[in-house]
């Protein structure tokens, strides 16, 4: 019991640490002036923005369709529902670079969807569209999935009994499931809003410019090397900490309530 | 109230085999079972959960087959009572009224109403998961009789509950029952619950109903072993039927049944006796008429229970009974009961009934 207790938390740790050592080194050993002055870096600032804002788009847009598929997924039983989950899930499998080209291919300029958005005045290639749209197809697995589960753990005996008690199935849903189950669609929303943050792969293809925060470092490391690409890493590396910290809190402390 | 026409469903390992059934205005109906045998799938059919592949529904003469849930006005109680965790308690009864009445004026009132009904207006502002079991119960109640349903339908509700306080409240069932006048329609696995709140019976086993009546009706003349079985029949005489009509039992000699209604000559060959344990009387009194059979048994078994012994008799020809004697009556008997005592033993008429005997269906 005691040798389980220590080998199974001995190599927790090591895991722990593996994690936490680049980051703390990289953060630790970076000089606060230079980071200063890179928060004050028009480009940086801009380019940090963009990221947030067009994960957040992301995010959001894909709460509304995929909320009712990962409704569909936990509840029904439909032919072909193993294929719709496989699919739900390959995003994250594939190498995103190919997940960018594949976008291209169809939401480019000269490509079936593409002209088909182009018609209402919406491209997706160098735009703040494209970049959301490459986000959401790489990260939508982490809001379906948790949804998911979210709705699984609903006994379905409660949406039963508010039909029982005169709910309409949209009441049902939006008095009984989606309550209890908003814990873990939030949480899959925060985690597919990281996830469209970190993105580089998919959006590079589609997006070169306007330049999010990932293609920003990218490009200075290539131009100008280390020194120039780490004040920016530290400086998304802080932000996102800070920002997933306050949210994790947040979920946390309602959970008590 | 409710009238199920032929209803026919397969659901998964589930089946509803030809059900028809009726629960009258204000009637109490039990519908008893053995676990597994599709009684929650029945109960929410009757509710639209499940739609029925064959037969119809009827709710106040009105055909309710393809209603939606919603719209049949029928309260659902389940086992664990599936009150809504994010709702405290008076926002569970109150969830209804709401959905009907947006601007909530009297919804209060009749919450509130409905909770010193039931006792438990002092656990409004508690959330479910602060309540014992039996709270919950009245909750889940509360939350569905709110609504004036047409029907009340309970899928063992009683059962997730320790003894004492399952025995209060299904006097507490009784007495909503008697004040409200709702049909309900409860579902049990248990004799005893089904006894002392049945107007009506129902007996199903694996989807089908068996046989329907009043409890005492069914349980003086259960129509099969299953359900004879099921309302606590122990005892099985083998017994056949002679040319003459006479009744010959399992090696105990011949009896007269001719009285017995239906007699079991017109349209059976072979039959089993069945004897509750009320009927066998130790050292008979008067071997008057009041006795189908009597004759001299000896004890093999005997256990100790509070207040009384079981006992088990065997008669010469090998068939054995059980039953149980208070320990007031054993020490009137002129033997002391033990293994091997012989005993006057003595079958009363009007407690024993018969069901054919087909031994491939057991």
């Amino acid at each position: 019991m005691k040798s389980f207790s220590i080998i199974f938390s001995g190599l927790s740790l090591i895991l722990v640490i593996l994690v936490v050592i680049p980051l703390a080194s990289m953060i630790l050993s970076s000089d606060p002036e230079i980071l200063k002055s890179t928060i004050s870096d028009q480009e940086v600032v801009s380019s940090i923005l963009l990221t947030l804002r067009s994960a957040l788009w992301a995010t959001l847009v894909s709460v509304i369709f995929g909320i009712p598929l990962a409704y569909l997924l936990a509840r029904r039983n439909f032919p072909g529902k193993s294929i719709v989950q496989g699919l739900v899930d390959l995003p994250v499998m594939i190498p995103h670079t190919a997940a960018g080209i594949a976008l291209l291919m169809v939401y480019g300029r000269n490509f079936f969807m593409g002209q088909a958005f182009g018609k209402v005045g919406v491209t997706f290639v160098g735009t703040e569209a494209g970049i959301s749209l490459a986000m959401a197809y790489v990260s939508l697995p982490f809001l379906v999935n948790s949804a998911k589960d979210g709705f699984l753990a609903v006994d379905p005996k409660l949406e039963r009994v508010a039909r029982t008690l005169g709910a309409s199935p949209w009441q049902a849903f939006f008095r009984v499931s989606l309550p209890l189950a908003w814990r873990p669609i939030l949480s899959g929303a925060i985690m597919m809003w990281a996830r469209g943050i970190s993105e580089f792969g998919a959006v590079v293809v589609l997006v070169y410019h306007p330049m999010i925060a990932p293609i920003l470092i990218w490009e200075r490391f290539q131009a100008y090397g280390l020194k120039y690409a780490k004040p920016v890493s530290v400086l998304l590396i802080i932000l996102c900490l800070l920002i997933f910290a306050v949210l994790r809190w947040l979920a946390e402390r309602r959970k008590e309530a | 109230m409710l009238r199920l026409e032929n209803i026919c469903l397969k659901l998964g390992a589930f089946q509803l085999r030809k059900v028809s059934l009726e629960v009258g205005q204000g009637e109490y109906t039990v519908l008893l079972g053995p676990t597994g045998t599709g009684k929650t799938v029945l109960l929410e059919t009757i509710a639209g959960i499940h739609r029925p592949d064959q037969g119809r529904i009827f709710l106040n003469d009105r055909d309710a087959t393809s209603l939606p849930t919603e719209a049949r006005h029928l309260g659902v109680v389940y086992q664990d009572y599936a009150l809504f965790p994010h709702l405290t308690v008076y926002g569970n009864i109150a969830f209804g009224l709401r959905l009907k009445d947006e601007i909530g004026t009297g919804v209060r009132h009749a919450v509130e109403e409905m909770a010193r009904f039931l006792e438990i207006a002092h656990l409004l502002n508690r959330r479910p998961k602060h309540l014992s079991g039996g709270e919950r119960q009245r909750v889940a109640l509360a939350r569905a009789l709110v609504l004036e349903p047409h029907i009340l339908l309970l899928d063992e509700p009683l059962s997730a509950l320790d003894r004492s306080t399952r025995d209060r409240l299904r006097r507490e069932l009784k007495r909503i029952h008697e004040e409200i006048g709702v049909a309900i329609l409860h579902i049990t696995h248990d004799l005893s619950e089904a006894f002392f709140l049945a107007d009506r019976l129902l007996v199903m086993k694996e989807g089908a109903i068996l046989q329907e009546g009043r409890p005492e009706e069914v349980s003086m003349r259960p129509e099969n072993r299953f359900v004879a079985e099921l309302l606590g029949i122990e005892n099985f005489i083998p017994a056949e039927i002679g040319e003459g009509g006479q009744v010959f039992l399992d090696g105990m000699g011949s009896v007269d049944m001719t009285v017995f209604s239906p007699n079991p000559a017109e349209k059976f060959k072979r039959i089993y006796l069945t004897v509750p344990g009320w009927t066998i009387e130790l050292f008979p009194e008067r071997k008057n008429n009041i006795y189908l059979w009597h004759g001299t048994m000896t004890v093999v078994n005997l256990s100790h229970a509070d207040g009384h012994i079981e006992v088990e008799l065997e008669h010469e020809s090998k068939v054995r009974l059980r039953t149980s004697v208070s320990r007031r009556e054993a020490a009137k008997l002129p033997v002391r009961l033990e293994p091997g005592s012989a005993v006057e033993t003595g079958l009363i008429r009007d407690g024993l009934h018969w069901v054919p005997r087909d031994d491939d269906q057991l």
